[in-house]
């Protein structure tokens, strides 16, 4: 699955890559300790819930795959984008069109059950893909920049949702904001009555395979990866840059919706969502950690999974608030990022090694 | 129909875009300063929550307004230093720095209200001060005019005099010219002896001093306690708007008027039964038109340029 190494200072750096992975790990968990002796009266018990909360029943496990599958999506989704070295933050956008596009369609009865799944999914799919779409296309065929497009489109998106489903398919009777329920046709089934573990989990694992063999395996995820690294290099070896990079955000941009509507039918009767969820910001940092390559996207998602259930776990059995995950997620994120952070010493075990292989002949 | 009209054309609306530009215009004064060292911050976000709690927290415990300021622009600055610390010495991409104070912003702030109040939604039990307004002497007895420009928060004046002191400081003074030379060509300032790291943290804390003050209004004058997640995207827009504005001030300051408009009449289309997500849409769908038009333009000025240039080879040719 890993690609060998192409030298032996390819593996110096990646051995780095772990190490400064480890370390922003670690850091994290420091500070996730110094806010837990703010507000805990037992600061020790809590940190133990904390690293081994999920672990402490198979309830609590199984509820962290729950959390698992719309990262999946995101995730892959987000790491095809920055692989094509494009700074969309349309993720978030395309998951909250993909929940809302699917809501009427799943909330018709009388279409066979095999199928009405299927049609919900695709049609979210495409709204993602033209949430995700219009900043690219805006990009290539505009230079306008991808951040800023792709940051309007999300409130776009949300405020569209918001306005289609509350006018249009509002159910009074709800009580609260919410569409009508859906057709018991459309819904996923759980797989346990423990937790929401869905098909959607299953579906979220074919997506990440099909990232990676589409991004390392064939010669479109080839052009994408060139993009990424060297746009100037890709044109003048003869690859349709604004093309590929249209392309690819679609596609992103159809996992990330395609996500947000298994989301919905997997785990409510309704669509609810007031605001955006996050799963498309989430994303972003799944692929930070998972240095855009989708095969890492699964550990990157079951290390975040992880700290929520534990932050979930902790909030229930002491007055830690939830929120902490937060502060540890931009830990993590920033001290992963961080290049420089030991590149000196990394420089000196690349200096050695060759010297040393230098010496040998 | 004519209630909309008769809305648009008050003072009441007036007055509701100048407030609801304030934080807007600062923070896009931030987003001005930081494009000209050529940062791609989106951590003002982060700054303005971490800004806007600060100065609750700091008002509220010393009973000073100016311990507030000076505590919410020590709170704001302090993502700025982060930021650039990051950026700048550790080589760290700006945007996942940026994406990640955005959220220890967030989570960082609602936790600090938990701790100290015992809610994680506002801070509504702290004592905190709010900013005065002001009425103008003389400008307040012109009729209709004197009813707009006059009795607005400090803060509101204040942002609007940001924008000419981002203009002057940009433009006219060395320090600036040297921002631009360091966004522009870093290459070459590097070679005229500018310390471009230096000069770029200069800029980033500038940026983080601004954004502060935007963050500091929204809980000490536009409403008077933190609520969470209240900042809401005006990071975002501060950027949309600088991109809008091509950089300059004075053109970021007009598209940044757009959207305040847009907030205003947001808040107001609910009483006139028009929905209400319509209304908080428009901002956006107003900005990636306007990008859209910004890039059409610059596409054919550059057509007919090109055209030009071969109708005079030609001329010549001949």
């Amino acid at each position: 699955m890993f690609k060998k190494a192409a030298s032996p200072n390819a593996l110096i750096e990646r051995r780095f890559n772990v190490l400064r992975t480890a370390i922003a790990v670690t850091l994290a968990l420091v500070i996730a300790f110094i806010l837990l002796l703010s507000v805990s009266k037992h600061p020790l018990d809590d940190m133990a819930t904390f690293l081994f909360g999920p672990f402490t029943s198979v309830n609590r496990f199984a509820l962290m795959f729950e959390k698992v599958t719309p990262l999946l999506f995101t995730g892959v989704a987000v790491c095809l984008m920055y692989a094509c070295g494009q700074i969309n933050l349309a993720a978030e956008g395309a998951f909250f069109a993909g929940a809302f596009v699917c809501t009427p369609i799943a909330m018709q009865a009388g279409i066979a059950a095999g199928l009405h799944p299927v049609l919900c999914v695709l049609a979210a799919g495409c709204a993602g893909a033209v949430i995700c779409g219009i900043p690219a296309v805006m990009h290539v065929k505009l230079n306008v920049m991808t951040v800023v497009s792709s940051l309007m489109i999300n409130y776009v998106s949300l405020y569209l949702g918001l306005y289609l489903v509350l006018n249009f398919f509002r159910d009074p009777r709800a009580g609260y904001e919410a569409s009508y329920e859906f057709a018991m046709s459309a819904r996923l089934p759980s797989a346990t009555n423990m937790a929401n573990i869905h098909p959607g989990l299953l579906v979220g694992v074919l997506a990440v395979i099909f990232g990676y063999v589409l991004l390392y395996k064939t010669v479109f995820g080839y052009n994408v990866r060139m993009i990424g690294q060297n746009k100037r290099f890709a044109q003048y070896s003869g690859i349709n840059v604004g093309l590929t990079v249209i392309l690819v955000q679609l596609l992103a941009g159809f996992l990330a919706g395609a996500g947000g509507s298994m989301e919905v039918l997997g785990m409510y009767n309704r669509f609810k969502y007031t605001g955006l969820t996050n799963h498309g910001w989430d994303g972003v940092m799944i692929a930070v950690l998972a240095r855009n390559n989708p095969a890492y996207v699964p550990f990157a998602v079951i290390f975040l999974a992880y700290v929520r259930t534990a932050a979930d776990v902790l909030s229930r059995t002491s007055e830690v608030p939830t929120e902490v995950v937060k502060v540890i997620q931009a830990a993590v994120i920033i001290f992963i990022a961080a290049e420089s952070l030991l590149s000196a010493w990394e420089h000196r075990a690349i200096a050695r090694a060759s010297k040393a292989r230098l010496r040998e002949g | 129909m004519r209630e909309i009209a008769g809305y648009i054309f008050s003072v009441d609306f007036a007055n509701a875009i100048l407030r609801m530009s304030t934080p807007l215009l600062f923070v896009s004064m931030a987003a001005v300063v930081g494009a000209k060292a050529d940062v791609l911050c989106i951590a003002y976000e982060g700054m303005m929550l971490t800004a806007a709690l600060g100065g609750v927290i700091a008002s509220a415990y010393s009973q000073s307004l100016f311990i507030g300021l000076l505590g919410g622009l020590a709170s704001g600055m302090l993502i700025a230093v982060i930021f650039a610390y990051f950026m700048l010495v550790l080589d760290t991409k700006p945007m996942l720095v940026g994406l990640a104070l955005n959220m220890l912003g967030s989570g960082g702030t609602i936790y600090a209200t938990f701790i100290l109040t015992g809610s994680k939604g506002n801070t509504n039990s702290l004592p905190s001060l709010t900013f005065p307004s002001l009425q103008i002497p003389l400008v307040r007895d012109i009729p209709v005019l004197g009813q707009i420009l006059s009795g607005h928060n400090v803060l509101t004046y204040l942002s609007f005099l940001s924008v000419i002191a981002v203009y002057v400081f940009i433009y006219k003074t060395p320090l600036g010219m040297r921002i631009r030379a360091v966004g522009e060509n870093p290459d070459a300032a590097r070679s005229a002896g500018v310390n471009v790291v230096r000069t770029k943290f200069t800029a980033l804390m500038i940026s983080g001093l601004l954004a502060s003050f935007g963050g500091i209004f929204m809980t000490m004058g536009y409403l008077n306690a933190f609520t969470r997640d209240m900042i809401s995207g005006r990071g975002f827009i501060g950027i949309a708007a600088q991109n809008l504005g091509q950089g300059h001030p004075l053109a970021t300051m007009i598209c940044t008027m757009v959207f305040g408009g847009a907030t205003a009449a947001g808040n107001m289309s609910q009483s006139l039964r028009l929905p209400s997500q319509i209304a908080q849409m428009a901002p956006y769908v107003v900005t990636l038109l306007g990008l859209a038009l910004v890039g059409m333009t610059d596409r054919i000025k550059k057509r007919t340029t090109r055209k030009k240039n071969e109708e005079k080879k030609k001329s010549k040719e001949e």
